[in-house]
């Protein structure tokens, strides 16, 4: 068997490279903030910090699973073991300069994590997985660089904001304001959770990142960042896809050779 | 397209009272739902009609428990191609009553051909048919078909004033016969049509005739779409007996009833299967084709096919998407702004016209080459990377289409119209809408919700396909297609697809000629020939509609 080489993404512009570097599971996300893990129990809402995880069967090794060779195969994720409930937590991305897009957000997440299920759409992303494997995702996907506190919104419902302009302090909308900017320390400020219950104490997620640098490393094309237009590979690409798909709807047998 | 050219510039700086370049803006500063006329006005309704119901009511104050809506600018709407601005509200098809007044206008429509009802009369019931005859029927059926007795006695009848908008006509393409029919009855296609799209439907409807019955607009709002083919065969059948003075029970009859009342029986929607299931002549069986001719901004401007398809695309975007997807299928308040996207604003007009000068200037005019990967490629991509564009260069538009479907819909329709009126082909068109969504998707990374989505990424597969599950002229594809049975948001601009692709070609109608003739009917209460002025009118309540009560219930 030929040894098989990913190709994660097409392209040859900048926004092209980094969908890549994201997509690719051996680039490791730089870490740019520390969220503790009880802080982060509470923004997400599901249990309060310290609570046992709640469960929905008993753990794998108690429930005499039949045999499978698929079983034998996957090994279950500690969440999965235990017999963890199936929880979420959703992303916004705004459409300026954010560091993801959301589906990078799930190209990358089936590339790196498992056992997560991610949904698309254009304002906000779900990623469901059992609690206790859900809660190692959340952190690195608020720690690192594909976080901005201010272009990207830990929202579990009323998402609208992702194409809205952005406020006077550069921050995207939120009917909610489940974020605010704190002008004393130039950091962004979560006063309540991913679905709007207040917080008993505000928790801290760090300065937004300067535009500057969100234009190196996001994953958005834009006209008025790096155009889409001018990555005649990433074009072509797409157009191949659109007619091998099409030509072989009509006829497989058109495409053989192509 | 230049900067000062650009359709939907005006509409924007209108919307934010802000430059549309702008890229920061202020938010919760609007005092919520207070800062729109249309809610205010709901409220005060809702509390005065609380007070006298007990029950508690509207109360917006609720919305987040507590956060009410408007915590951004809650945007008028310019509805496209007029200067009317309405708020979002008002275009909720239970707020308007135009919207309203469309649908049951396509819905209380049936054709019924009269050739084979004339055969059986001459040829086994040995009646002569003439002129004369075929006047008078028309002149009992428009007595019995808005309701009232012909044959029997001591019956009930409506009141004409209930039913005032139902009657019968008839078109043949057959000028001499036309001449023959009484100007009342009779809608005329030479005067109705261009002369070159007239010569078109002539020639194709030929000597034959064909009734068109309306039912009731109150029989459309109380009853369902099957029940119109239902009201007008029994209408007919007896208008038959009372003119050509029939028995009414000889075995003949029976076949005479089936000639009259059921072999050329043209619904505007077909039946839908269990899993959707509704009767004929409603708006999930109606094919996109029968909606571009319904259709009738062709007779006014046949030489700007991009208005055309935006007029029709409008129609389309209030029956699939605000009441069929949004109502019929889903429930609840439904989908408003996944339609009005698509004729608001003027931002599909300045997609659709960049994409019509594009190839203007590249291929000499519409329906000038013929479909190919060349073309389509290129048309589509060039319409999609502007669409997109522009959302990039004006914050406000983006603004205003906040979500991902909404931008999704009108790049992809600009696409498709555009690859539509360059090689005069709908399928090519449907070909192109996929290509760009597939760029867009790659491009912003983001596109609609699943959903929406899903047919999308799978579409270019069946958009050439002709295998029996997923195959169809697209034409002829409607919501009933398999893959289109959960497309919120396509199918306005589908049909503006189908509209486009003909327009080009200078053809007169798209799918069916007697669709298109039955519609250029100046009695019925919908202007047909300029949908979205209708649907302007409806917002600022200047439209009157039929199936008023007024008759029947306590003075108010």
């Amino acid at each position: 068997m030929v040894e098989y080489k990913p190709q994660y993404y097409p392209g040859g512009s900048n926004v092209a490279a980094n969908r890549r570097k994201y997509i690719d599971p051996n680039y490791k996300l730089r870490k740019l903030r520390t969220i503790s893990d009880d802080d982060l129990v509470r923004l997400m809402g599901h249990r309060v910090p310290g609570e046992a995880y709640k469960s929905v069967h008993p753990p794998l090794e108690e429930l005499g699973e039949p045999t499978c060779p698929i079983r034998e195969i996957v090994e279950p994720t500690p969440g999965a073991k235990a017999g963890d409930r199936i929880r979420y937590i959703q992303f916004t991305d705004s459409v300026y300069f954010a560091p993801l897009t959301p589906y990078m957000r799930a190209w990358m997440g089936h590339m790196r994590y498992r056992g997560v299920d991610i949904g698309v759409l254009s304002g906000r992303v779900p990623l469901e997985a059992r609690e206790r494997d859900l809660e190692k995702v959340a952190k690195e996907l608020v720690e690192t660089e594909i976080f901005d506190p201010a272009r990207v919104g830990i929202r579990g419902a009323t998402v609208h904001g992702h194409a809205l302009r952005l406020d006077e302090n550069g921050l995207m909308f939120d009917a909610l304001r489940r974020f605010q900017y704190d002008k004393n320390k130039g950091e962004v400020v979560y006063v309540k959770d991913q679905v709007g219950v207040p917080l008993d104490r505000p928790i801290y997620v760090g300065k937004p990142t300067p535009e500057e640098e969100l234009r190196k490393i996001t994953s958005q094309f834009r006209v008025d960042g790096e155009a889409f237009r001018n990555d005649k590979e990433l074009i072509e690409f797409v157009q191949r896809i659109h007619m091998l798909r099409t030509e072989a709807g009509f006829d497989p047998n058109k495409v053989k050779d192509l | 397209m230049s900067e000062e050219k650009k359709m939907f510039l005006e509409a924007l700086r209108r919307k934010f009272k802000e430059s549309p370049e702008e890229k920061q803006t202020k938010f919760y500063i609007y005092d919520g739902w207070k800062q729109s006329k249309r809610k205010r006005e709901f409220v005060e309704a809702a509390q005065k009609i609380a007070k006298e119901r007990t029950v508690p009511f509207y109360n917006p104050d609720l919305h987040l428990g507590g956060i009410p809506l408007g915590q951004r600018v809650l945007m008028p709407y310019r509805l496209s191609g007029t200067d009317i601005y309405c708020e979002g509200d008002d275009l909720h098809f239970i707020n308007n009553a135009a919207m309203q007044q469309m649908w049951h206008d396509i819905r209380r429509t049936v054709i019924v051909g009269l050739d084979a009802a004339h055969t059986v009369l001459q040829k086994r019931l040995g009646k002569e048919v003439t002129p004369e005859t075929v006047n008078h029927y028309l002149e009992v059926l428009n007595h019995a078909l808005p309701g009232a007795a012909v044959v029997q006695e001591h019956m009930v009848e409506t009141h004409p004033g209930l039913v005032s908008d139902s009657y019968v006509k008839v078109f043949t393409g057959d000028d001499e016969l036309a001449d023959e029919i009484d100007d009342r009855f009779l809608i005329d296609i030479n005067k109705e049509f261009p002369a070159e799209h007239a010569a078109q439907l002539k020639a194709a409807i030929g000597k034959r005739i064909y009734q068109v019955c309306r039912m009731p607009t109150l029989v459309a709002m109380t009853c369902d779409g099957g029940t119109m083919s239902r009201w007008a065969a029994m209408q007919i059948s007896m208008s038959m007996i009372n003119a050509y003075k029939l028995m009414a029970g000889e075995a003949a009859v029976g076949e005479f009833a089936f000639a009259a009342k059921h072999a050329e029986v043209i619904e505007m929607g077909t039946l839908m299967p269990w899993r959707r299931a509704r009767g004929p002549n409603e708006p999930g069986g109606i094919p996109l084709g029968y909606m571009a001719d319904i259709c009738q901004a062709s007779r006014v401007k046949p030489e700007d096919p991009v208005w055309v398809a935006l007029e029709a695309i409008s129609m389309a975007a209030v029956l699939y998407d605000q009441f069929w997807f949004g109502s019929y299928m889903s429930g609840g308040v439904g989908f408003t702004q996944y339609a009005t996207c698509t004729y608001t604003d003027n931002i599909l007009d300045d997609f659709c016209y960049y994409g019509a000068e594009y190839v203007k200037k590249k291929y000499g005019g519409f329906a000038k080459v013929k479909p190919s990967w060349d073309v389509i490629n290129d048309v589509a991509t060039e319409v999609t990377l502007y669409g997109l564009e522009q959302y990039e260069r004006y914050p406000a538009l983006m603004e205003t289409h906040f979500g991902g479907s909404q931008r999704a819909a009108v790049v992809a329709a600009g696409a498709g119209v555009s690859v539509s009126l360059v090689t005069g082909h709908s399928t090519a068109g449907i070909n192109g809408w996929y290509l760009s969504q597939l760029l867009h998707k790659e491009e912003m990374g983001r596109l609609g919700f699943y959903g929406y989505d899903c047919q999308d990424q799978c579409g270019s597969a069946n958009s050439f396909s002709w295998r029996s599950d997923e195959g169809l002229p697209f034409n002829l594809r409607g919501v009933n297609y398999p893959n289109y049975a959960l497309n919120v948001g396509h199918q306005s601009a589908y049909c503006g697809i189908v509209s486009a692709a003909h327009g080009g070609r200078g053809d007169a109608w798209t799918t069916n000629p007697l669709i298109k003739v039955a519609f250029a009917d100046k009695d019925l209460k919908f202007d047909f020939t300029h949908p979205r002025l209708c649907f302007g009118k409806g917002a600022l309540r200047e439209f009157m509609p039929a199936g008023e009560r007024d008759l029947i219930i306590p003075s108010h």
